[in-house]
């Protein structure tokens, strides 16, 4: 029994020493499906990499400073990663796992968009109160579109002509025409909006409204605040609940809120706007990834420096797992 | 009486010294430029076009106020440099820029510069008068308060303090016109003696200076003391000098060689020379809290969450690099009260406006959302314990509960007050 204890580490190890060879090995092209998953540090600068079978830290990748928002392209060749104090995003090759370029953006980057189609990345710039709309293959900024103080959430339409950012000091959504890049209406929601998600019948837009607490649901074809959903877990607060991250199936029929303070992760049926469950997790949730499968969600916990798995089909959470300073935000390679 | 009007959208970029804040200023002016373009392109503004109203917003200050005169050591040294909360006003203004195309206001500064304390409220009269102003900023000592309330009593005027700590005036005062966004110096020692309680730092000496700011700060660390279950073991009164014959008053060593042993050494002392030199020089190896080291404040330019450093940053580049400081917030969180009041109400009418600002929350950039009390109109908010370059903690401190909102912790409660706003039968008379 005693010989037994250390093999489930050496296993692990073996594990990870294996996923690193294979890796190390495979070309671009087999970089598809790891499943790793990648979380950005924002104090320590570097992304942690996860594998996920065993959660163990298979890799730490080093990044500009402060590392925030990180989507993959389409194939998953790369990963862009937003770093705030370098103003700059990062491209990671997902096949070798090191920063291979970066992109220049404006003051203090946050969180962006990409729209492959017209190799476009629509990034704001917190500091900057921009919107950077950079040219993925020339790297320059083509175009900065001037917005509200504090602009964070953005969203590009499916069709890619409009792009929705939200402003966290003038608590208003803007909506931008993409081609001309300009703003062409603002709607007033809830106060400091951060973040997006959007229902796949391209009707309705979910806006995290985190001093307001709430979710404020705008009306994409008249631009108006159709509908709100409301948070309290139990034993909590109203005070407690800052909403910011939030995440949809893509049958648009569950959406996942982060709670921040409140330390929950709502789980809030769609169509009906009821809020379904609350899960617990760590301090001042904020990031919320799906994996593709949607039977897992990743939440990162900013105060807590670890993020937690949930089983969606149960509505609980697995395990914590620790990884760098002041994590932000999740992207899972499948 | 010196007047400078200031709106944020008519600015001109004035030369710099520091490169960076030129090129800062000249990127604002092109961005401001593209959306004054944008606006002008935008059908739905061309229709609000007919229809911009202008609110303007009185900031009212003394020329000359001696507590933003710098705190100077020997031989001219410059301790600390001390400005008015102007410029945290005005970041607010052009905070709002953006409102412009779903909000037909426009938000203005007047920037009314008196010569004493007894000017201000014939000032403030004058502007309500003769220019139909209802909102100000008050940057002035509380001796100017008095005053002040007794003239816009009853009047369609909403005061904001935003430099005065004095509990005086959240108690007996007492105004339903005045709000007060800078906190009380009870909430600012609630803050501080919670923090101590919290590292169970319980055994406190209290260090007095001799001004009269000393005197109230003293009182009002016992009195927090009393509330959150630390001990004063013993309570000195210091007096700055180098007199051999009064070294038992003003030597740093023997003042703390008490025969009771101690956590942490509260010194009030407002001048700031005795302060300064007492961390190091104490008989026993203790911190140092109250007026240096760890000090209880409204903001600090390290506040590195809830969006503050965005803050900071702007804030910066209006005030050439200056740290944003307790009376900057106070100053901007009311000029941004009065954004909300006009985006949220959808009203140009005073009352609604006020009421809105009475009974609403505010994103405060530090936490839980601020309010104002409903009995003695000072605005709840979280504090934070500031060492020189970084937050060691925000109260209400983890575990400080209250009924009703934890902010409450801080300061006086409504059971604690004299001061009843909400229980009067009418704060204004119906029109």
């Amino acid at each position: 029994m005693a010989a037994s204890a250390p093999r489930a580490p050496l296993r692990s190890v073996i594990a990870g020493v294996a996923t690193v060879l294979l890796l190390a090995l495979s070309g671009p092209a087999a970089a598809r499906d790891t499943g790793l998953i990648f979380v950005s540090n924002e104090k320590t600068n570097n992304l942690t990499v996860i594998d996920p079978k065993s959660y163990k830290i298979v890799r730490d990748i080093k990044t500009s400073r402060r590392p925030r928002d990180l989507h993959f392209n389409a194939d998953h060749t790369k990963l862009y990663v937003a770093c705030g104090d370098d103003d700059v995003i990062d491209i990671i090759d997902v096949s070798k796992l090191e920063v291979v370029a970066k992109l220049a953006t404006g003051p203090s980057p946050e969180t962006f968009a990409m729209d492959e189609s017209r190799r476009r990345i629509y990034v704001a710039n917190e500091e900057g109160s921009s919107l950077s709309i950079i040219d993925m293959d020339e790297n320059i900024i083509i175009r900065e579109v001037p917005t509200g103080g504090e602009p964070e959430g953005v969203l590009v339409s499916q069709d890619g002509k409009t792009v929705y950012v939200t402003s966290e000091v003038g608590d208003i959504v803007h909506r931008i025409d993409a081609e001309a890049g300009v703003v062409d209406d603002d709607v007033v929601v809830g106060t400091r909006p951060r973040r997006f998600a959007a229902t796949p019948d391209g009707r309705e837009l979910w806006v995290s409204a985190e001093l307001s607490g709430d979710i404020f649901i705008i009306d994409r074809q008249t631009f108006q605040v159709a509908g709100r959903v409301e948070f309290l877990p139990p034993g909590m607060r109203k005070s407690d609940v800052t909403p910011v991250g939030l995440a949809m199936t893509r049958d648009g029929k569950i959406a996942y809120v982060t709670l921040g303070h409140a330390a929950h992760v709502a789980v809030v049926d769609v169509p009906t706007r009821k809020v379904l469950s609350y899960v617990l997790v760590g301090k001042r949730a904020w990031g919320v990834t799906l994996s593709r499968d949607e039977k897992r969600v990743f939440v990162a916990n900013g105060f807590g420096d670890d993020i937690t798995v949930i089983d969606a089909a149960s509505r609980k959470a697995l395990i914590s797992i620790p990884v760098g300073r002041t994590p932000w935000g999740i992207a899972i390679d499948d | 009486m010196i007047e400078m009007i200031r709106a944020g959208r008519l600015r001109s970029c004035a030369p710099s010294p520091r490169r960076s804040g030129e090129s800062e200023c000249r990127r604002r002016a092109l961005a401001l430029l593209l959306l004054a373009l944008l606006v002008a392109f935008t059908p739905a503004a061309a229709q609000q076009t007919p229809s911009r109203q202008t609110l303007t917003i009185g900031y009212v200050e003394i020329a000359g106020d001696p507590r933003y005169e710098p705190i100077r050591g020997a031989d001219r040294i410059i301790l600390k440099t001390r400005a008015h909360p102007y410029p945290g006003a005005e970041v607010s203004i052009d905070d709002a820029v953006p409102l412009r195309r779903v909000l037909p206001v426009d938000f203005a500064l007047a920037r009314i510069s008196v010569s004493s304390a007894e000017e201000v409220a014939p000032a403030v009269l004058q502007a309500i008068e003769s220019r139909g102003i209802h909102f100000f900023l008050i940057d002035a000592p509380a001796a100017a308060f008095a005053p002040l309330a007794a003239a816009v009593r009853s009047r369609d005027a909403l005061l904001f303090n935003v430099s005065a700590p004095e509990d005086s005036l959240r108690r007996e005062l007492c105004a339903a016109e005045l709000i007060h966004t800078f906190p009380s110096l009870a909430m600012r020692m609630d803050a501080l003696v919670q923090y101590l309680v919290a590292r169970n730092w319980r055994d406190v000496i209290v260090l007095e200076g001799p001004l009269a700011a000393d005197a109230a700060s003293a009182v009002a660390f016992e009195r927090s003391a009393k509330k959150f279950g630390a001990r004063v073991v013993a309570h000195q009164r210091f007096k700055p000098g180098t007199d051999p014959r009064e070294r038992d008053q003003n030597n740093p060593t023997l003042l703390t060689a008490t025969s009771r042993d101690y956590d942490a050494v509260f010194v009030a002392d407002d001048a700031f020379d005795f302060v300064r030199q007492l961390p190091y020089r104490t008989q026993r190896p203790r911190p140092v809290v109250g007026s240096i080291d760890l000090e209880p404040v409204a903001w600090h330019w390290t506040w590195e969450h809830n969006g503050a450093p965005q803050v900071q940053a702007r804030f910066a580049t209006h005030a050439a690099g200056r740290h944003m400081e307790s009376a900057d917030w106070a100053a901007w969180i009311a000029v941004k009260m009065i954004v909300q009041a006009a985006l949220r109400t959808r009203s140009s009418d005073f009352r609604a406006q006020r009421d809105f600002i009475l009974a609403g929350a505010f994103d405060g950039d530090k936490g839980l959302a601020v309010s104002v009390r409903p009995w003695d109109h000072q605005l709840r908010q979280a504090m934070l314990l500031a060492s020189p370059y970084a937050v060691v903690a925000s109260a209400p401190v983890e575990g400080a509960l209250h009924r009703t909102n934890e902010l409450d912790t801080l300061g006086d409660d409504a059971p604690e007050s004299p001061c009843h706003l909400d229980k009067k039968e009418t704060v204004t008379p119906g029109r």
